[in-house]
């Protein structure tokens, strides 16, 4: 079982943001509270990336989720090949080992991979 | 407000010039502007520079070389659109009065980072998190194909009627041609875009020497008249957002077409930011060029390229010409006001009366861009 990714939602007006935020966006308000955000979503755009910054294990595939909750979400998309990815599949969260971070530690991240 | 004149610019060649400083990069192009337009350096009332990651004082770094100092310089940093967003600081002093006689730089120094993508600011979420500038626009890309059926094929020829344009431009980084094989097969960067589909990294400088249209004549530099100088953020989108439309290049052009009075179908050439091959054509929609989910249709029949009706990136634009990032901004207005003033030779546009240039800047969370500028000129 995987921890949900938290996001914020705004109790004046509504608005949902990933990540976490201290101000809404929207209204200005203060009033922020944590949103635990659904573990599946749709797979918007992906690109595999075989050029990156020192650190990221290449080649890995970007890619943008979308949410139930009107959220859309920077990730990291594993556990599968690039021509078995469809535009609009259906993900679910995840954890993986991206990369190292400055440390030389591995760097754990949430992800997403297709369901089911 | 007063109109505003372009009477003098100028560019060195983009490239890599590692041994070279920030200043001795940009110190040349300032000069040729200067020169081209006449003025003396006392005219000069205030200067602007646009750059990205060129650290602090460029403006100053630069024009003490050449001793013009004393004067109002500020420096600006708007990412890739940071040398339009000077430009356009100074059409604002000159229009509103402040200034008769501004210049503006844009310049950059890439080679110092030593290869590979552009840094981004690694506060931001999603650069934390492994965005670069060649997903973002291949994920872009990817979702486009998906929309409308465009194909890796179709896509390649965005590289290779660049490619072709380059070739005629002594001021371009990149100036051989290229087949779409060639561009297909090049080593992967960001799918679906090889090292062929994405601007190089590079370094260059270009400058510009406005002044109020009313007092042009007396310097001895031809005139190109700016119709619009127009800047945007854009707007910030924590939901679900289209990648296929730049929305705040829609917005931009919309105002900037009010603002000059003109149209689309008035503009005879085109510099637009084609940092990666999708961009080109993501930009002829949004520039009301064509419908959603034409822009190939233009590609292929020809309309964009030199000869055609709309020619777009006669210079070679980003992916040929280069795109040291601060320095785009007005090296695509040097490029627009010689066409305007019949000086591009083997790659004039017949007859350019008026003509448009793009430039935006991104890399940061939840925008499709963070700024965008489009200037339209005529002569």
């Amino acid at each position: 079982m995987t921890e949900p990714l938290i996001g914020s939602t705004c109790q004046e007006c509504g608005a949902r943001v990933f990540p976490p935020v201290a101000v809404c966006p929207e209204c200005m308000s203060e009033k922020m509270a944590d949103l635990p955000l659904s573990q599946e979503g749709t797979l918007y755009a992906w690109s595999v990336v075989h050029v990156a910054p020192k650190g990221w294990t290449v080649p890995y595939i970007a890619g943008y989720v979308d949410l139930p909750e009107r959220v859309r979400i920077f990730t990291h998309v594993v556990g599968a090949q690039p021509e078995a990815l469809r535009t609009d599949m259906k993900v679910r969260l995840t954890s993986a080992t991206l990369g190292k971070d400055e440390n030389g530690q591995p760097l754990e991240s949430y992800a997403f991979t297709p369901a089911g | 407000m007063r109109e505003v004149s372009v009477i003098g610019v100028g560019m060195i060649p983009f490239g890599k010039y590692r041994e070279k400083t920030l200043a001795d990069i940009a110190w040349p192009a300032v000069k040729q502007a200067i020169g081209d337009s006449g003025v003396k350096k006392t005219d000069i009332d205030a200067a602007y520079c646009g750059t990205a990651l060129g650290g602090m004082m460029a403006g100053q770094r630069v024009l003490k070389q050449l001793g013009i100092t004393g004067l109002p310089i500020v420096n600006v940093e708007n990412a890739c659109s940071s040398s339009s967003s000077a430009f356009r600081e100074a059409w604002i002093g000159v229009a509103a009065g402040v200034y008769d006689v501004a210049l503006v730089i844009g310049v950059e120094k890439l080679t110092k980072f030593g290869g590979g993508t552009l840094p981004l600011e690694k506060e931001d979420f999603e650069v934390a998190h492994g965005l670069i500038m060649p997903a973002l626009y291949g994920m872009r890309a990817q979702r486009y194909m998906h929309d409308y059926g465009l194909t890796a094929e179709q896509l390649a020829k965005v590289a290779v009627k660049s490619r072709k344009h380059g070739a005629l431009n002594p001021d371009a980084q990149f100036r051989t041609a290229v087949t779409v094989e060639e561009v297909m097969h090049a080593r992967p960067i960001a799918e679906p875009f090889t090292l062929l589909h994405c601007c190089p990294s590079g370094d260059g400088a270009a400058a510009a020497v406005v002044c109020a249209s009313e007092i042009a004549g007396r310097f001895k530099g031809k005139p190109v008249r700016v119709l619009a100088s127009e800047v945007n953020s854009g707007r910030y989108m924590t939901g679900y957002r289209d990648m296929t439309t730049p929305e705040i290049t829609v917005r931009g052009a919309k105002e900037a077409y009010e603002l000059a009075g003109v149209g689309p179908e008035d503009v005879d050439v085109f510099e637009v930011h084609d940092a990666f091959t999708i961009a080109e054509l993501l930009y002829y929609e949004a520039l009301g060029l064509c419908a959603k989910g034409e822009a190939v249709k233009l590609l292929e029949d020809g309309t964009t390229s030199l000869g055609g009706k709309k020619p777009v990136n006669p210079s070679g634009g980003l992916l040929s010409k280069g795109h040291p990032v601060g320095a785009t901004g007005v090296a695509q207005m040097v490029e627009v006001v010689r066409q305007l003033r019949g000086q591009c030779g083997a790659r004039q546009v017949a007859g350019a009366k008026v003509g448009l240039t793009h430039c935006t800047g991104g890399g940061i969370s939840g925008f499709d861009h963070g700024a965008c500028s489009i200037h339209i000129f005529a002569n």
